[in-house]
């Protein structure tokens, strides 16, 4: 059994999840390498039931068309509450996964769809690919989103059967080869296959969240629909949405596609050099060979030598969402969500930062998700980060039990040592770990260290000291640039 | 020996405070300067994202084509009049959607130019793909340096104070991006900050101290961590410059809050009026992916082609445009400012059953302001059946790098080529 180390196993948790504080790491680490992926994968049989109990406690989702108590915030504030107090962080990181993928905004579906699509996405985030992908396009929320409802026979609309390759299952071109991947006549056709598709809900079902999925078969093109024509896979004949999602679903190209948005999203980005294609290569003969397998192909991936030597280490750009949970995890700050916003005592500041951050949870900016890596930097998301470092800190509720987002006196206590250095150091694991130069740890001590003049006056560990420049430290170590990479 | 970032922290250590103007140490790293900055020379880019349908915003309304393919879709020529029933159009061929009424006025006063059949060859019909072509300039959409970030590498490096900033927007367009300036990306004024502790003001110059000490380490360029440091240091410089500067502004424009591209407008005309080298500016405006609804009223009017998504965003752009061109004006800054308005694609001729338009190929763009030489440029792509490609879609007549090029050489004062890489012949507008 492989060993884990204790950078290892924290590069584990924030790429599986958002982070942990020295105890989650611990928990992992005697697990050894393909122990703690598999505790990490089979989230199913850890107990949950502490989040459950909140998320109870917090909010109602009875009635959708109850405002107040079912709306985009509300959602976003149920999402948030459960990736900080989860302890299924794969869980959570999986459906963030695919709700990148396949990138729905409510802006157009409105919010009991989407809701339901992150149920789907939920259930099946480890499925069999194919069966992921039959049911998120069966699902209201796509058919609405890349207008399927208005896809019908002698017009059809190719917005789904285009995006359908190019996003969710292969690209334009082969991530290996280069190859087209299809024609725009294989977008025509393929829109034909998917005419008629359609969600109801029926007509006595007191569930408000209930929605059927049908074909309606005088909308349906029941003609000859020939794609991928001169192929090895070509096929001929009166197909429909769900063959041509079995056809897709079973070409190499969408393996290798689905290989390089995992890896770009969890271990590190690909330069379709000689050497990632065959890392490529390597892991969609996993899929291919595994029954096209989420679960086999991410732990495959997650055991890999590839996710823990030095190329994937802080390789990925922090998301706003692993920035605002990772931080609260990392430094056991507290998020207390409160109740239904109705109750008038609830708080929403983690997702209400993370829009500002340029991570909007239910509203991605199109169809193609969010851009990755330096796509979340500019100076303006980045000036964002630094306020909401900011704002973890300077928060001192009078009232602990009330809802909110801060960084307790206790904890600043258990976060410092009683001499600058250390601070610094135990600060430096504890939101990484990260590594930076001696000339960078001089500075923290003296900045620790300094009156408001800026002259050395030594570093008292008393609660002036922690509440001034303990805070003030973790606002600014959250600001280095080292802070943003994952 | 040239000063570079880390020095210039560290000699001036203990000495920066919040009202402070860095010096001009890029100065000495600008080797690769060649072209003379004007900061009369100001560039407004309006990007409509989601691919604007042309054919409904410059309208062919003699072309029995246009009406064979769009039943539903096409604007009648009785319909190209404004809600007050002035006739929007411009030519014996063409009017412009009725929703833009402040656009026809600009028209007619000589300042808008539009350059009709604009696109590329090989068109693509991906959004993300037609988006970077058109952003990088690039017939593959490949790399990472935008048209304006090459050319604000080379014009832009060592000016002292806010050149450029995309406005309104999380995501700094593609356009801009740079090989090593770093363009700012203002969401909206109050947030464009560095904030501390407010319990404990005193500390404030601890923190930014320390704050640039980390931003100015020498980080390998070409890694992420590099770029990021990069921004870092610019944010919070540019965070200390726009807070002293655009609480000046004064105007008696009353832009609409419920217009986005007035608010983005609006800010740009905030920092052109404080900053006087503020002259690269970059907005947009989303929702024109008009797939359904393009026209009509889901509830009631649903064949009214005078309203609906399209006509609301036309709507939004004709009046935001006019807006700022008066604020422009009562600034004194109306001659020195250009606009661009592009989008990814047009939209295909033949309509859709969801009345809405497919991804299609060339459209006509605007090129607004005192300085255009107004007028319809470029050509007309031809509607017939023989003439569409194999999706139906037209033919493009100019390829954008032509428009790109014209602006380039004739307003920015820069060599298009050394920006595009090849020479594009010069539109005309500009004169």
């Amino acid at each position: 059994m492989a060993s884990i180390t204790y950078d290892e196993g924290a590069h584990l948790l924030r790429r599986m999840g958002f982070g942990g504080d020295p105890a989650d790491i611990e928990e992992i680490l005697s697990l050894g390498r393909e122990g703690a992926v598999d505790f990490l994968i089979n989230f199913k049989q850890t107990d949950n039931r502490a989040l459950d109990d909140l998320l109870r406690s917090s909010f109602d989702f009875s009635d959708p068309m109850d405002f107040p108590r079912f709306n985009r915030g509300e959602l976003q504030r149920w999402w948030f509450t459960r990736m900080v107090h989860t302890r299924r962080p794969f869980e959570e990181k999986m459906t963030l996964f695919w709700h990148n993928h396949f990138a729905t905004s409510a802006s157009k579906t409105g919010d009991v769809l989407i809701y339901n699509q992150n149920l789907t996405l939920r259930e099946h985030s480890l499925d069999q690919f194919d069966n992921l992908l039959l049911k998120v396009s069966q699902d209201p929320a796509m058919l609405l989103w890349l207008d399927g409802v208005t896809n019908v026979s002698g017009k059809p609309n190719e917005n789904f059967a285009r995006e359908l390759q190019e996003l969710f299952s292969m690209g334009i071109n082969d991530v290996v080869t280069g190859e087209p991947n299809y024609t725009e006549e294989d977008v025509k056709e393929i829109a034909r296959a998917f005419t008629g598709w359609k969600f109801f809900h029926p007509r006595f079902d007191p569930n408000p969240f209930s929605y059927q999925f049908i074909v309606n078969q005088p909308e349906h093109d029941n003609t000859i629909k020939n794609i991928y024509s001169g192929k090895q896979w070509a096929r001929n004949g009166n197909l429909g949405g769900e063959d041509v999602i079995s056809i897709i679903s079973a070409r190499r190209a969408t393996a290798r596609y689905l290989v390089k948005k995992l890896f770009e999203f969890f271990v590190y980005p690909m330069d379709g050099s000689p050497g990632d294609k065959a890392t490529i290569e390597k892991f969609a003969d996993v899929y291919m060979t595994r029954n096209h397998s989420i679960m086999e192909l991410v732990r495959a991936i997650f055991i890999s030598d590839e996710f823990y030597g030095d190329r994937a280490r802080f390789a990925l750009v922090k998301s706003p969402v692993e920035i605002i949970v990772g931080a609260i995890r990392m430094l056991g700050a507290r998020y207390n969500p409160g109740t239904s916003a109705r109750e008038g005592a609830s708080n929403n500041t983690p997702a209400a930062i993370s829009i500002f951050l340029g991570q909007e949870l239910f509203n991605p900016p199109d169809v193609a998700g969010w851009k990755l890596n330096l796509g979340w930097i500019n100076t303006s998301t980045l000036l964002n980060r630094f306020t909401y470092a900011d704002l973890l800190v300077i928060n001192r509720p009078r009232d602990l039990n009330a809802p909110g987002l801060w960084l307790s006196h206790e904890q600043l206590r258990s976060l410092s040592k009683k001499n600058s250095k250390k601070t610094v150091k135990k600060l430096l694991s504890t939101l990484g770990p990260l590594e930076v130069g001696g000339e960078m740890i001089a500075a923290f001590r003296a900045y620790l260290e300094s009156d408001d003049q800026g002259n050395p006056t030594g570093f008292v560990r008393d609660d002036v000291t922690l509440d001034k420049k303990v805070r003030g430290l973790i606002h600014l170590m959250m600001c280095l640039s080292e802070f943003q990479l994952n | 020996m040239p000063v570079t970032r880390r020095q210039f922290i560290k000699r001036s250590a203990g000495m920066v405070t919040v009202g402070m103007v860095i010096p001009k140490f890029w100065l000495s790293d600008a080797q690769a300067e060649t072209i003379q900055f004007n900061p009369r020379r100001k560039l407004v880019v309006i990007q409509l994202a989601g691919g604007n349908d042309g054919f409904n915003t410059v309208v062919p309304y003699t072309d029995t084509r246009y009406y064979s393919l769009r039943p539903t879709l096409a604007l009648r020529e009785a319909d190209l009049k404004t809600r007050e029933g002035a006739s929007t159009i411009i030519s014996n061929q063409f009017g412009l959607h009725p929703a833009m009424a402040e656009i026809k006025q600009l028209y007619d006063a000589g300042r808008v130019a539009t350059v009709l059949g604009v696109g590329y060859p090989n068109p693509n019909l991906s959004h993300f793909l037609s988006m970077d072509i058109w952003h990088t300039a690039d017939a593959d959409g490949l790399g990472s340096r935008g048209w304006l970030g090459k050319y604000a590498d080379l014009a832009l490096i060592g000016q002292p104070n806010l050149t450029a900033a995309s406005i309104g927007s999380l995501e700094l367009p593609k356009s801009l991006g740079a090989g090593k300036f770093v363009v700012p990306n203002i969401i909206n004024f109050s947030l464009y900050n560095f904030l501390a502790d407010p319990i404990y003001p005193g500390d404030y110059n601890n923190q930014i101290n320390t704050f640039n000490f980390a931003a100015s380490r020498s980080m390998s360029a070409g890694t992420f961590l590099g770029a990021i440091n990069n921004t870092a240091f610019e944010s919070v410089r540019g965070a200390q410059q726009v807070q002293r500067s655009v609480s000046s502004y004064r105007s008696f424009v009353a832009y609409p809050t419920n217009n986005p591209l007035a608010v983005g407008l609006q800010m740009v005309a905030q920092l052109m009026s404080t900053v006087p080298e503020a002259s690269l500016l970059y907005v947009q405006m989303g929702g024109f992916d008009n797939h359904s609804d393009q026209i009509g009223d889901r509830q009631n009017d649903r064949n009214n082609k005078l309203i609906g998504d399209h006509a609301t965003l036309l709507r939004w752009f004709s009046e935001a445009v006019m807006l700022f061109h008066q604020d422009l004006t009562a600034h004194g800054l109306a001659d020195d400012v250009l606009m661009l308005e592009w989008s990814e694609f047009g939209r295909r001729p033949g309509e859709n059953a969801s009345y809405g338009t497919d991804h299609g190929t060339a459209a006509p763009i605007f090129v607004i302001g005192n300085p255009v030489r107004g007028g319809l440029y470029g050509e007309q792509p031809s509607l017939a059946a023989s003439e569409l490609d194999p999706a139906g879609n037209v033919r493009f007549k100019v390829d954008f790098r032509e428009v790109y090029a014209t602006i380039l050489d004739k307003w920015l004062g820069a060599d298009s080529k050394e920006v595009l890489g090849t020479g594009y012949s010069n539109v005309g507008f500009l004169g």
